[in-house]
């Protein structure tokens, strides 16, 4: 029986899935996707899991898929660009049951180190088709279409959902799940599931990766016919020479902007790649300019200029390539400005706001107070001032060491560089220490094997990894160094310290609540010859504090103003939020409602202020 | 009948909570009810800002566009002038006066603004609102936590939209059940916090 539920759009998405009776669903964590994983646990007959990285849970995803299953894959852009090389194939041999990729994008960086558009990878690289949807109850009925439709075409399906659909909140229908599920089976077929440069006699002594991306072109075809028929195009007529485009999302933002508008303009809403010729064609009839709003490249306004050029349409394409701002996030402000310079005789009707006459300071992260990770990190700024050693960082929480006041860690790349950038600094022949800092779920995604090349070329560099034994950045999900799955079901974990041993590296082990500790490792780590690994062994705070657990005993801390003389250590090479510099006295001050005692402060003082 | 209210304060406030209150609240009068969370560094001390949109008509943007609020739950100070100019001057504010310094506050590279200057620029902006202190509250009935709570309570007295019993109903209902009888307190007190 249909219900009505008020959820976000990942809980929608993963809703869709299992409606399609999904049997395995594999994913990293990473915002804006992370809930849809989560979201698919406790049904029966659902395998759900946080792989190790996201190119195995695609992986995972297509082994199920050659079984007859239907499965998903689930990440944020940055895992698409690391599963590209496995898209690169599965795209040739197609699926079985139906795949469905859930490939995230975060126009505007809101939580991504870069920001990017993985349509252009999915569809004009690999030539998969790709579903954009603009609001939660859509992107459930396009996962639900994905999957019948990845079955009709044997192709992965993608949805491409942006951080306004995951993140956004509204009323879905929750459909009935469905019953009885065909089993799974394997049979071999060597020809389509063995991807190799082989000499197919049936192709005249083709070789194999020819034929399969003849296969491919074929198939484009069919998803042109697809497009064409698809639910999630259509046209909204009216008197005009002017249209505007809305791509997922963008739509969305065209239809609020239109509250505004005196006069209404032809839309056409498209939420398909590929594009459905016709329908584009019967919209820019008549038309002399269209407006194309999507998240985030120019690419559908690229592939309509490519239309015309074909069909000898003309009609004039503006979008993403200038006329609309080339980066960061589309929102109704973008798009009334813009149909105002396209369109200066329609009126904007939109009531004037007041400025507001108060400086308002930039809020930055930083870790929790209380958590551990500022511990270890002052350590290694104390180590690293003395040494000139360089930090070279990672993706995960203590990546807030590289902003002020710290500013420790010298780069942040993607998941994983730390380790191998760290060994190439090495052998460019600079001479001071190198650090690499990395957390756990990221050492496990991609640094280990940054960790295993290090080791094996010998290179002299210093690793901290940082043990939180959770991915708690994006919300406290497990990696194979937790001892539970996503469930909670126990399993067993990586022992680093067998791990150290197997490769032959220095291993040492510390707690960071214990500056003095750390750094005593530390130092000694920087005189070694060769990979030192040191430990940072300790539950995430936040987590701990959650489960009712205490990482430290909490203390009261005293501040003795008069031993303060204003050297500000605390604030610049600690940064506790807790803890502020007050001009007017060239002292700090501790703030007793945001201190939660951890005491790690006063290891920091050298004045011995702080007890 | 349309009402675009935005909540936007620090993580660890209880934003999120309270945001689900108000759109279940309204679901259940029968409203179409639509969001957005930005959510991104929220466990972090990082700004977090929700949008809530209840209205009798249909929906389209989760996110809520400048001067359209009808009212401005601000859960920390700068946060709530951070997102003023989405407020409609005619609408409504509440302000839990509370300031959470920033990093580069505390390192004294940065000024946050002073009391004066603040209410001032605020008053300028909207006449229409509530400066409470919801947190204070909180801490005197044993845990900051409850900031949101307390906000809660104060928006019923407010607002004669949100009806006291169906609201308290749905703390009851959404809280952890070792914080529903605190939450419960937390919110009458809200209530008695706006004249």
């Amino acid at each position: 029986m249909a219900e009505d539920h008020y959820v976000m759009g990942n809980t929608a998405i993963a809703r869709g899935a299992i409606e399609s009776g999904v049997r395995v669903v594999a994913g990293y964590p990473g915002t804006p996707a992370t809930e849809i994983v989560e979201d698919s646990v406790g049904y029966p007959g659902v395998h759900v899991e946080w792989s190790s990285n996201e190119k195995v849970a695609f992986e995972i995803a297509l082994g199920a898929s050659l079984c007859h299953v239907r499965s998903m894959a689930v990440m944020k852009h940055n895992g698409t660009n690391v599963v590209t090389d496995f898209l690169m194939h599965v795209n040739f041999t197609g699926v079985r049951g139906g795949l469905v990729l859930i490939s995230a994008d975060d126009p505007g960086g809101l939580s991504s180190q870069n920001e990017e558009d993985t349509r252009i990878l999915v569809h004009q690289y690999a030539h998969i088709p790709i579903f954009d949807p603009s609001s939660p109850q859509e992107a459930k009925a396009m996962v639900k279409d994905a999957f019948d439709l990845s079955e009709r075409t044997e192709l992965v399906f993608c949805l491409r959902p942006v951080t306004r659909v995951c993140h956004a909140r509204g009323i879905v229908v929750f459909e009935d799940l469905p019953e009885g599920l065909p089993p799974a089976h394997y049979e071999p077929d060597r020809n389509r599931f063995i991807m190799s440069g082989v000499e197919m006699p049936e192709f005249g002594g083709l070789k194999r990766p020819q034929i399969r991306h003849r296969w491919l072109n074929d198939k484009q075809n069919l998803l042109r016919e697809i497009a064409e028929e698809s639910p999630y195009n259509w046209i909204e007529k009216t008197a005009g020479k002017i249209g505007i485009v809305g791509c997922g999302m963008g739509y969305t933002f065209i239809k609020e902007a239109g509250q505004f508008l005196e006069e209404r303009m032809p839309v056409l809403k498209l939420g398909t790649l590929p594009l459905p010729r016709k329908k584009v064609r019967e919209f820019v009839d008549g038309l002399e300019k269209i407006i194309v709003f999507e998240e985030t490249e120019p690419f559908v306004e690229g592939l309509l200029k490519q239309l015309f050029h074909e069909e000898g349409i003309e009609v004039e394409v503006l979008g993403r390539s200038g006329f609309v701002p080339s980066d960061g996030e589309l929102n109704v402000q973008i798009v009334l400005d813009t149909i105002r310079r396209a369109v200066p005789s329609l009126r904007v009707v939109q009531p004037e706001v007041p400025p507001l006459d108060v400086y308002i300071p930039i809020r930055t992260r930083t870790q929790c107070i209380g958590c551990h990770y500022r511990g270890i990190l002052h350590a290694l700024k104390r180590v690293v001032r003395k040494t000139k050693g360089v930090v070279v960082g990672d993706i995960g929480c203590h990546d807030a060491g590289s902003f002020k006041p710290m500013e420790l860690q010298s780069t942040i790349y993607c998941m994983g560089s730390s380790i191998p950038m760290a060994t190439g600094m090495r052998y460019a022949g600079i001479e001071v220490p190198i650090f690499a800092f990395i957390g756990d779920s990221t050492f496990y995604h991609n640094g280990i094997m940054g960790l295993i090349n290090a080791a094996n070329q010998k290179a002299n560099i210093n690793i901290i990894l940082g043990e939180n034994q959770v991915t708690a950045m994006t919300g406290f999900q497990p990696h194979p160094g937790t001892g539970e799955l996503i469930t909670g079901e126990p399993t067993g974990k990586v022992d680093v310290q067998k791990l150290a041993e197997a490769l032959g590296i220095s291993y040492r082990v510390v707690n960071p609540y214990d500056i003095r500790d750390c750094r005593k490792a530390l130092e000694e780590s920087v005189k070694e010859q060769g990979v030192s690994l040191v430990v940072s062994a300790m539950p995430c705070y936040l987590l701990s504090t959650r489960k009712g657990r205490n990482l430290f005993e909490a203390r009261e801390i005293r501040f003795d103003e008069k031993r303060c003389n204003g050297c500000m250590i605390c604030i610049q090479d600690f940064g506790c939020p807790a803890i502020s510099y007050i001009k007017e006295k060239k002292k700090i001050s501790i703030d007793p409602q945001l201190c939660v005692g951890c005491g790690l402060c006063i290891d920091v003082c050298k004045r011995g202020a702080i007890s | 009948m349309k009402m675009d209210i935005v909540i936007s304060g620090v993580g660890g406030q209880g934003n999120i909570f309270a945001s689900l209150v108000i759109s279940q609240f309204a679901m259940k009068k029968g409203y179409i009810v639509a969001g957005s969370e930005t959510i991104g560094a929220a466990q972090r001390g990082g700004s977090v800002v929700s949008h809530v949109r209840i209205s009798d008509k249909a929906i389209y943007a989760p996110l809520i566009s400048r001067g359209q609020a009808d009212l401005l739950i601000g859960m920390e100070v700068i946060e709530m002038l951070r997102h003023m100019r989405l407020l409609n001057p005619q609408g409504a504010y509440l302000l839990n006066f509370m300031r959470i310094p920033t990093v580069l506050n505390n390192m004294g590279l940065d000024e946050y603004p002073g009391v004066e200057e603040i209410l001032e620029g605020i008053r300028k902006y909207c006449k229409n609102g509530q400066v409470i202190e919801a947190t204070l509250e909180a801490h005197k009935l044993g845990n900051v936590q409850m900031t949101n709570v307390v906000l809660l309570g104060a928006l019923v007295k407010m607002m004669p939209f949100f009806e006291m019993e169906p609201v308290r109903n749905l703390i009851e209902e959404l809280s952890p059940e070792r914080f529903k009888e605190a939450n419960i307190k937390a919110f009458e007190r809200g209530r008695e916090l706006v004249q």
